[in-house]
């Protein structure tokens, strides 16, 4: 740009913005500094808060994932009871019960009408 | 137009430093923005018209470059990075703006040991060319401003817009052509 076959207006041109070139600012490598630390920290803060978030969407969804069919309770409680002894005696006395209840009544006969056929 | 190499940081040094800035070391960094704030907030102001949004849009480009140190491979000049992400942001922000630069200068001429009258016109001529620039288009002003003011050699300023040398050489073509129309009232004699 020092050509000496330029313009008045090319030198004015180049005089100008070259005056322009470099605009130090006092404190600004500190202010710098200041801005990229507090940056640095929400950065820090923004990444474990996603991390927590995305534990805690895991979380939830191995407990939704993982929670048992009606089928599976049942099969569980059936084996809960068949390793509970007292229910298993309760279970053996209701069947007696339930023998009991559904053998063919057999009417006895009257101690009265016994003693009568007896005598005679 | 001469295209001397303009008196810059070791570019060497400039990597060491990245290195150590992507290791955490705030001191690099600050070393760092001392050495090339300067250049930047002057092509910015060149670009914006406005001292106080030179600084800000240079303490993002810092910021930026920050967040990028890890990731940052040493394929050209630091100082070309910085002017490449300067620029991005200028254009990121005319779009959020949806207008250009303001016209709204803070330019302040620096007399030296001028005359009062010498002083007076320099005043007035630089924030004619002030007022003239931001009323290019914005691959003018970036390529005038950058081969002008910052003395870049063109295959940079290529490398900066993402441009071919031949459209940069175009463009500041073009910018000085409508530089001499807007200020045609000062040059009449020409």
């Amino acid at each position: 740009m020092d050509n000496p076959e330029q313009t008045p207006f090319d030198q004015e041109l180049a005089a100008t913005l070259r005056r322009g070139r470099a605009v130090s600012v006092p404190g600004f490598a500190d202010r710098v500094v200041g801005v990229v630390r507090a940056d640095r920290r929400r950065r820090t803060i923004v990444r474990w808060s996603s991390a927590l978030a995305a534990t805690a969407a895991v979380f939830v969804a191995l407990l939704t994932l993982s929670g048992t069919s009606e089928e599976a309770l049942n099969r569980q409680t059936f084996a809960l009871v068949a390793r509970d002894e007292s229910a298993q005696l309760a279970d053996l006395l209701g069947a007696a019960d339930d023998l009991s209840l559904l053998a063919p009544v057999a009417e006895r006969p009257a101690v009265v009408e016994t003693f009568v056929a007896s005598g005679s | 137009m001469s295209q001397e190499e303009p008196m810059l940081p070791d570019d060497e040094d400039d990597k060491r430093l990245m290195g150590l800035v992507a290791g955490g070391d705030d001191d690099a960094l600050r070393l760092l923005v001392h050495r090339h704030h300067a250049r930047l907030v002057g092509y910015l102001r060149g670009e914006v018209g406005s001292q106080a949004t030179a600084e800000e849009l240079a303490m993002e480009v810092f910021i930026r470059l920050h967040r990028a140190a890890a990731r940052w491979r040493p394929e050209a000049k630091l100082s070309t990075y910085l002017i490449h992400i300067a620029r991005n942001l200028v254009l990121n922000e005319w779009r959020r703006r949806g207008r250009k630069p303001t016209t709204a200068l803070e330019f302040a001429a620096e007399p030296g040991d001028l005359s009062q009258g010498s002083a007076r016109r320099v005043a007035e001529l630089d924030e004619a060319f002030q007022r003239a620039i931001l009323q290019l288009a914005p691959e003018q002003r970036t390529a005038i401003l950058l081969v002008v003011q910052q003395e870049l050699p063109y295959e940079e300023i290529a490398e900066i817009m993402d441009a071919p040398v031949s459209s940069v050489k175009t463009w500041i073509h073009r910018a000085r052509a409508r530089l001499r129309e807007l200020l045609k009232d000062f040059y009449a004699q020409e």
